[in-house]
């Protein structure tokens, strides 16, 4: 080809530059289905609903009369572990004008701790 | 430096030489693994979360008062208007949110909750079509307090879990 015809050859180099940058511009969108799967994956994977649960109902059992209230401890620690297979556990004790709650929370993936004061 | 301006098309074929090794080990190193975008998970990702809002909002007394939440009104009632308001509420807030068409979204409700064996039993709720095994479904859960048990009404408070299969069909 060298020898046939030795015209024009800025243009074709500058035709393989583009098409380079189309080729790279490809890899870019290529990446991007990956990056939505790893973002949702990871947001699937971190249990921020499951957490906020465990806090809110912790928080409600507060004001559950205190017969009963071991009943419904047993309930949040065993239902958690049998259907949602994460450890659950807490303790709380009251204090002058405050009420301090240790959370504990573990899925296998994540783990969550938390000291807790409620005035 | 002497200006030069031959070998133009060996430097040409060089870049084509290059390109095709780079597209050849990019296509090997990739052929493993083919993702088309229903394979990424998003869609699992936003009906999760459109689940959980739901029982969220279900689990609000109305202006936010102290009183008792419509969630925890079915749970302890649990008779047939209050299946029926579980499914009214839930799809309201899923399938038909905002205007225009339905959003395509099927549920199947129960709640787990521990009898006096320390066994978790599964009491259905209610579901706007039977579940097939087929589905693609995921699950959305939340905690109430309510006074009763499993299937009978307890004098006192217990804790059981709301959980929701959803998926589109």
């Amino acid at each position: 080809m060298a020898r046939l015809n030795d015209d024009a050859q800025w243009i074709v180099l500058m035709g393989f530059l583009v098409s380079f940058s189309f080729f790279f511009l490809a890899l870019v969108i290529n990446q991007s289905t990956v990056v939505g799967q790893t973002t949702a994956e990871s947001v699937i994977e971190f249990p921020k609903n499951d957490i906020r649960d465990v806090r809110s109902v912790i928080h409600q059992s507060l004001n559950v009369a205190s017969p009963v209230f071991n009943d419904v401890e047993s309930d949040i620690k065993i239902i958690s572990m049998n259907r949602k297979s994460s450890v659950v556990n807490y303790s709380f004790f009251s204090a002058a004008n405050a009420t301090y709650i240790q959370i504990h929370y573990n899925n296998g993936v994540t783990e969550y701790n938390e000291n807790w004061t409620i005035v | 430096m002497v200006k030069n301006d031959g070998g133009q098309l060996y430097t040409i074929e060089g870049f084509a030489a290059g390109l095709i090794m780079v597209i050849t080990a990019y296509l090997v190193v990739n052929a493993t693994s083919v993702y088309t975008a229903g394979d990424t998970h998003i869609n699992d990702m936003q009906l999760e979360a459109l689940g959980s809002d739901a029982l969220k909002m279900m689990d609000v007394a109305p202006n936010s008062t102290n009183s008792e939440t419509p969630l925890q009104r079915i749970i302890t009632g649990l008779n047939p208007q209050d299946r029926e308001e579980f499914k009214t509420l839930f799809l309201k807030y899923t399938n038909t949110s905002g205007s225009g068409p339905l959003h395509d979204i099927q549920f199947n409700a129960s709640y787990s909750c521990r009898d006096s064996n320390d066994i978790i039993q599964n009491v259905p709720i209610t579901n706007s079509r039977e579940l097939t095994g087929g589905e693609h479904v995921v699950r959305a859960t939340k905690w109430v307090i309510v006074d009763k048990g499993c299937y009978t009404a307890a004098a006192r408070d217990r804790a059981v879990l709301v959980e929701v299969l959803l998926w589109r069909d």
